[in-house]
């Protein structure tokens, strides 16, 4: 049978898991970082700066990780080979629900949701691991994505809803209702 | 497969030109499942050749750092052929969207499969003229009902896939643009595969169908193991529900110049050969 998404988080060593949690802050750092490009092609500059501030806390988280990873071997493999519960790691923010007038609310929901699929991706590998060092670290990573929750959410309260219209376009691209 | 030797990442095959593409466009993530998988093949970017059309899928030639060809509407796979045949040394990567190869370019694509050159056709399949502003393209379902054609086209839409192994594609497959690391893989595949090989790619436009952000929920794994009947192939693809994505179908002939250059003796003979 043709594959894509692979959820099979039995994970087994440290490294496995160390490399694992590379990607998903490199990739995470990377989609901001493009996020934040398609919004300055579009005009949208507040929320560019936002996904901006973002894709370099990813890439902060990334070079913390290569730190505590030091001295062991991380195996990097093919793009598909990764075990993650969706077709992408859990941090990438959904293109899907970019939209060009977005506003930073919008921006900090979508890290939101991110931040806590990260932590639930982590939970569960501390949960279906048989190893008590990988089970010790996918607890810590989780307990740090929760972390990473608390603060987007402190930060989404200077960010409330827009008003219903924020969508509204007086000159839209669409010719379809 | 080849074993993954990653020397460039992928962010090296990208060049310094920003897409202008609508956010949220499934054509980004085609252009990372693409950058992915050259840095996947560790392909030197002097050695890859990506060709396309005219629509906003054929931009991508001008976002990779590799050699590019921006030609005109519907010509891409000619143009391809042609690089192909003059350099093979070079990986040829056709690219465009479903108006360019699909209408405009629809009976190159015949040929191109017939011809069996050794390249890789990906077609950014979003059922719409996404860069003149929403008219149905060949795909659009008949009931589409939108300004620029009320209540539907009306007709029954083309089914590539099946007119690819009719026409003698040797690789068929189909991915979603928002399976990035899985249609990463289906390219690296499609390339390795000798011959013509056509994936297309379900990707969504979030300004003229934003109905398509579903696709993210529709889509599935084929529930096959690809076949090397063509018969076969189009039965599963013709009775499928347009979201089965994988590797459909695995030919076995012989590409193009593997079979005839051993026996060319002057560019008449060349000319001969590949004449429709």
């Amino acid at each position: 049978m043709n594959g894509t998404a692979n959820s099979n988080n039995a994970f087994l060593s440290v490294e496995d898991l160390l490399q694992h949690a590379l990607v998903i802050e490199l990739e995470a750092e990377q989609s901001y970082k493009e996020l934040a490009e398609q919004m300055h092609s579009c005009g949208n500059h507040d929320v560019a700066a936002l996904f901006e501030k973002m894709s370099a806390l990813e890439g902060r988280h990334a070079r913390k990780i290569r730190e505590n990873a030091a001295g062991l071997e991380l195996e990097e493999r093919a793009p598909w080979e990764y075990r993650w519960d969706g077709f992408e790691p859990p941090e990438n923010a959904e293109l899907n629900e970019i939209h060009y007038l977005m506003k930073p609310h919008h921006a900090l929901q979508l890290a939101l949701a991110a931040e806590q699929r990260a932590e639930l991706f982590f939970t569960r590998v501390a949960n279906q691991t048989s190893s008590d060092d990988v089970r010790r670290l996918a607890a810590e990573f989780a307990a740090d994505e929760k972390q990473h929750v608390v603060w987007i959410r402190e930060w989404l309260e200077h960010y409330p809803p827009p008003a219903m219209d924020w969508d509204e376009d007086l000159d839209p691209p669409a010719a379809v209702d | 497969m080849s074993e993954p030797a990653c020397k460039l990442k992928a962010s090296d095959y990208k060049s310094a030109n920003k897409p202008v593409w609508c956010p949220g466009c499934g054509d980004f993530h085609v252009l990372l499942s693409i950058s992915k998988a050259l840095a996947h093949l560790a392909l030197p970017v002097e050695k890859v050749a990506v060709v396309s059309g005219i629509g906003c899928s054929s931009r991508i030639p001008a976002y990779l750092n590799s050699y590019g060809f921006h030609g005109v509407h519907g010509r891409a796979l000619p143009l391809a052929t042609g690089v192909k045949v003059a350099r093979p040394d070079l990986t040829v990567i056709c690219a465009g969207g479903d108006g360019d190869g699909f209408s405009i370019g629809g009976n190159h694509l015949l040929h191109a499969c017939r011809r069996n050159v050794d390249m890789t056709y990906i077609v950014m399949d979003n059922e719409v003229y996404g860069m003149t502003k929403g008219q149905p393209s060949p795909t659009t379902d008949p009931d589409w009902d939108s300004k620029l054609a009320p209540g539907g086209p009306g007709i029954s839409p083309f089914y590539p896939l099946v007119i690819a192994l009719a026409s003698g594609a040797n690789f068929v497959a189909r991915g979603f643009s928002g399976d990035v690391n899985g249609t990463t893989r289906l390219i690296v595949e499609a390339i390795e595969h000798p011959g013509f090989s056509f994936v297309q790619i379900l990707s969504p436009c979030v300004t003229f169908r934003p109905d398509q952000k579903e696709w993210k929920n529709q889509v599935h794994p084929a529930p096959v193991t690809p076949t090397a009947d063509a018969a076969q192939a189009a039965r599963r693809v013709m009775t499928d529900d347009g979201f089965n994505i994988g590797v459909l179908y695995k030919g076995a002939r012989a590409p193009y110049r593997q079979a005839v250059a051993s026996e060319r003796r002057n560019d008449t003979d060349f000319a001969k050969e590949f004449c429709v």
